[in-house]
């Protein structure tokens, strides 16, 4: 039941969005997962939640593609915690997925601009 | 394996990497003044159903596709787990399913399907002539006249060889003993393609009249007689009386004619007048076909002037082998899959009630980032493995069942009995039985189960998403009512068959009656008088014994499974040339210990000897139809062509008609003669003693088994048991047929109502808030269970109007078992439709007032 409610009221993600937020977040330097999604939520000011369990799979998906590279390291507090950092080819990636992702607001805004009484939420 | 290794690596450092998460978010919340405990809750719920987050994460990491079997496999095993009630009830009804089917597929494939057990056996022929106009040969093959003049003729055949069955008594080896055994000419075994394990097969000097006699033995008979003793051969044993040389011994399993399991040399003594009809077997040669076959013997039949017309027939050796046990296998067969079919039906249902349960889980994993393939694939195996457990187990049932099914079985009417063992191909097709309906009818569900997108799940309530699979779990179970019905149909026609059966009048009383039937070797008992000597010294005993009534003897007992028919010629009357009679010769008192009424006249005495005039005691039918109107006691009839003076017989009794033959043919015309007044060793050789008791007749067999050893102790016991007994034997088959149907069916039904209780369960369930809304509104029990049997009638209507249709196509294929019973019988077809309906509504009936008893207040806070 829980679950159901934060899938209700949290905004669902595109397809493809969870990638480029991740691509995105790595710019900044090395982190493991729990970080990544603590700076997605910084970041993006609390509005968007991103669904842990969808992380994981994400990071691995794209640990497989190629766009991030991991390494088992000892944090500071000496855990051992597994540390996602950017390859070149996410480098290339992450711009091909701006780029897209620009042009798909930029046309949303086009259509979501254009004078409409009240929009149904 | 090295990559099977390092994915268990990956999972262990996934545990961990997950595990470090957690505690780096119950740390940070513990720094934000949150108590533990909760931080750990909240942690933990955060990151959702870990199980179900590392399966979609390890999905990510790809790999070979054994890896993702492994993977799926070790999913689907875990959910399985899970649901312990769900796993083993569709686990148990899919292995009855297979292991059934597989049990009748092993009996099919050794009968019908695998080759003969000889070299290149398709080339194997069994040639014959049928005489249609000669009443009296009933079964087709080549007489012995015919076999000597042609043997060294045939074009179309390399090798070719008669052959006859029979009896023969083995003595001085342990108990004297009853063997079936043949009599063969030289070659048979080259023929088939046998060669024998010891010694030699039999040359052309075997069949020479007033040589040696020699015997090949066979396997079975060497080692539990002669102790499998390696010097058997050139060892004299006793026949009949006779002795006879070992010359071989036959390899295991060879048992041909029938069941044989000792052969002589055939010695041909041609006599005029005088006939035999023979079975020969033949090896076509390379390049020869049937139809030359056929041609070649129609045209020695031409160069053959006889009165008599022949049709040359060549039958493949395993058609005659196999012979009429087709049908029924074939019948077992077709209903045991619908068994099969109903059982998958049941399960692919199972499975579709849990995918609506699951379909919420589904969302979450493609939520997740899991695609819609993998989750099929991933359900899939999960089917699969099910239907999989179920083959091996299956396999298991099918042990047993194939046993249970050759014990039920009439003893020697399955042929290639010893052929028979769950094999290879038995559990190659167990497996695919399995894997083939695993697949079919675990895809279905699968694609439903993942087919509503996650918004749907995620905002809809489970009420509103099961119209689609509701209709087809309504499709399932209709379709299982048809099936039920058609093998119940089936069932029953098979079992009114066998009712009706039972219920013909024999003409005899068989209750209290005892039998006992020897075969005096005419090699020993070389006269009539010394074998009818025995005989009445074996009579005398017999009467003695305490609680026996009366006594008497018979030489073809009425369903003993020979009986010798032939025509007769009256004084002063034509008969026409067709009317054959059947010819059984009785000691005095038969009659009345059988219960056969005499209607006219008297019975034989012991004064009607060889040396007073010949006498006859005809049944009723013979009576009408020769002296129709006229008292027929004094009559005069002979059983000699052309009788001289002292070959007419005077009639002195008239009793009723008996069924001789079968207990499915009618009531025959019959003419007894004395067993006295014969003057053939041949018609007093078989001989069954009748023996009538007040109590019960199977006290008498001890004292009847030591009366006859004490006339004779070398004469071993042809069989004994009781009439009643003797006769089920007759109708065993129809009734293991009645019994094997019957058995499947009341699985069928039985499944079926499992279906039918398991829908309707669920719908009650589904629309457990409807219903509470309308209790709440006022409606009744009555309302409610109506409603809820309104919903099976939807299904239970057209299951049964569909299942009458195909059991109207399906039962046409009994009518050749069935007796006096037409394969549309309608008191059959609504009887079964009834009791299928009762059963469903029964099933039907304990969810629908489940429902009626909904507390509304429940119901509406559920929902």
């Amino acid at each position: 039941m829980a679950r159901q409610e934060r899938g209700l009221t949290r905004i669902e993600l595109l397809q493809g969005t969870l990638d480029l937020i991740i691509l995105q977040t790595l710019r900044w330097g090395p982190r493991h997962g729990y970080g990544i999604a603590q700076m997605i939520r910084a970041s993006s000011r609390d509005m968007l939640q991103v669904d842990t369990g969808s992380l994981y799979p994400a990071l691995h998906r794209l640990e497989k593609g190629g766009a991030i590279a991991a390494e088992w390291e000892t944090s500071e507090n000496r855990q051992r915690v597994r540390v996602y950092r950017l390859t070149a080819g996410g480098r290339k990636q992450l711009a091909a997925e701006r780029s897209r992702w620009e042009q798909l607001s930029e046309a949303m805004a086009g259509i979501l601009g254009a004078p409409i009484p009240e929009a149904d939420a | 394996m090295i990559a099977l290794w390092r994915r268990r690596q990956k999972d262990l450092e996934l545990d961990e990497e997950l595990e470090a998460h957690i505690r780096m978010a119950i740390e940070e919340r513990v720094a934000r003044g949150e108590p533990r405990e909760d931080a750990e809750h909240a942690a933990r719920r955060e990151l959702g159903n870990l199980g179900v987050v590392k399966e979609v994460t390890r999905e990510m990491w790809g790999g070979g596709w054994l890896e993702r079997l492994v993977q799926d496999v070790r999913y689907g095993a875990r959910t399985l787990r899970r649901s312990p009630a769900f796993t083993i009830v569709a686990l148990s009804t899919l292995a009855l399913g297979i292991g059934a089917t597989t049990a009748m597929f092993t009996v099919v494939h050794a009968v019908l399907l695998r080759p003969l057990p000889y070299p290149r056996s398709d080339r194997l022929m069994l040639l014959a002539y049928d005489y249609p106009n000669n009443a009296f040969i009933t079964e087709g093959g080549i007489s012995d006249r015919q076999w000597v003049d042609s043997r060294s003729r045939f074009r179309t055949f390399a090798r070719v060889a008669a052959m006859t069955p029979g009896l023969v008594t083995l003595t001085n080896a342990g108990d004297p003993v009853r063997l079936q055994a043949a009599t063969v000419a030289a070659g048979l075994f080259e023929t088939l393609g046998i060669t024998p394990a010891l010694g030699r097969t039999f040359g052309p000097d075997d069949e020479r009249i007033g040589g040696e006699p020699v015997v090949i033995l066979g396997d079975a008979l060497w080692r539990e007689r002669f102790g499998a003793d390696s010097n058997v051969v050139g060892r004299p044993i006793t026949l009949d009386g006779v002795h006879h040389t070992v010359v071989g011994v036959m390899p295991r399993r060879f048992a041909y004619p029938l069941a044989a399991r000792l052969w002589r040399p055939m010695r041909i003594q041609l006599a005029p007048n005088r006939f035999q009809i023979m079975s020969v077997v033949g090896r076509l040669r390379d390049g020869a076909t049937r139809a030359q076959a056929v041609a070649e013997l129609d045209a020695l039949a031409a160069a053959e002037r006889t009165r008599d017309s022949m049709i040359a027939r060549v039958t493949p050796l395993k058609d005659t082998v196999v012979g009429d046990v087709t049908r029924s296998l074939l019948v077992f067969a077709g209903g045991v899959a619908l068994v099969l079919l109903i059982a998958c039906a049941n399960v692919a249902n199972l499975l579709l009630m849990r995918a609506t349960t699951r379909q919420r889980e589904m969302a979450v994993r493609a939520a997740l980032g899991a695609g819609r393939r993998r989750l099929i694939r991933q359900l899939v195996t999960e089917s699969a493995l099910l239907w999989v457990g179920a083959g091996i187990a299956g396999a298991g049932v099918a042990l047993i069942g194939v046993r249970a099914l050759l014990a039920l079985a009439p003893p020697g009417r399955i042929p290639r009995h010893g052929e028979i063992g769950v094999d290879g191909a038995a559990l190659a097709f167990a497996l695919g039985v399995s894997l083939v309906t695993g697949l079919i009818f675990g895809l279905v569900p699968a694609i439903r189960a993942t087919r509503s997108s996650v918004r749907d799940v995620l905002a809809a309530t489970a009420r509103t998403l099961t119209g689609r699979d509701g209709r087809l779990r309504g499709a399932l179970v209709m379709a299982e009512i048809a099936l039920a019905l058609v093998l119940l149909t089936g069932a029953g026609l098979m079992v009114q068959s066998f009712v009706r059966l039972r219920r013909v009048e024999l003409g005899f009383r068989p209750a209290g009656l005892a039998l006992l039937t020897v075969d005096l070797p005419a090699a020993t008992y070389r006269s009539t008088a010394a074998m009818q000597a025995t005989h009445q010294a074996v009579l005398d005993r017999l009467g003695k014994i305490r609680g026996v009534e009366s006594a008497s003897a018979v030489n073809f007992v009425p369903l003993g499974g020979a009986m010798i028919r032939g025509d007769f010629k009256a004084d002063g009357r034509t008969i026409p040339p067709s009317y054959l009679v059947a010819k059984p010769s009785v000691a005095p008192g038969y009659f009345r210990t059988m219960g056969i009424g005499l209607r006219l006249g008297r019975d034989f005495t012991a004064r009607d000897v060889a040396s007073s005039p010949g006498v006859a005691i005809v049944s009723q039918s013979v009576a009408r139809q020769v002296w129709p109107g006229t008292n027929p006691i004094g009559q005069r009839i002979s059983n000699k062509d052309v009788p001289g003076p002292g070959d007419w017989l005077t009639v002195v009794g008239v009793v009723d008609d008996v069924g001789q033959t079968s207990i499915d043919t009618h009531r025959e015309p019959a003419i007894y003669l004395p067993i006295q007044q014969l003057t053939q060793t041949f018609f007093l050789e078989h001989m069954s003693f009748v023996v009538r008791t007040a109590s019960d007749p199977a006290v008498l067999l001890p004292a009847m088994r030591r009366a006859l050893r004490d006339v004779d102790p070398d004469q071993p016991i042809g069989s004994i048991g009781t009439m009643e007994s003797a006769i089920s034997a007759t109708v065993a088959e129809p009734l293991f047929q009645a019994r094997l149907i019957a058995a499947f069916s009341v699985v069928a039904l039985v499944l079926a109502a499992i279906g039918i209780y398991g829908v309707v369960a669920y719908s009650v369930a589904e629309r457990t808030h409807e219903i509470g809304i309308r209790v709440a509104l006022g409606a009744g029990h009555a309302n409610v269970v109506g409603m809820v049997l309104r919903r099976l009638l939807v299904l239970l209507v057209p299951g049964v109007a569909l299942g009458v249709i195909g059991a109207l196509a399906a039962t046409r294929v009994l009518s050749s078992l069935l007796f006096e019973t037409r394969p549309n019988d309608p008191v059959t077809f609504v009887g079964v439709a009834a009791l299928l309906a009762i059963v469903a509504i029964v099933a039907g009936l304990v969810p629908a007032r489940r429902a009626s008893r909904v507390d509304p207040l429940v119901a509406l806070r559920v929902g």
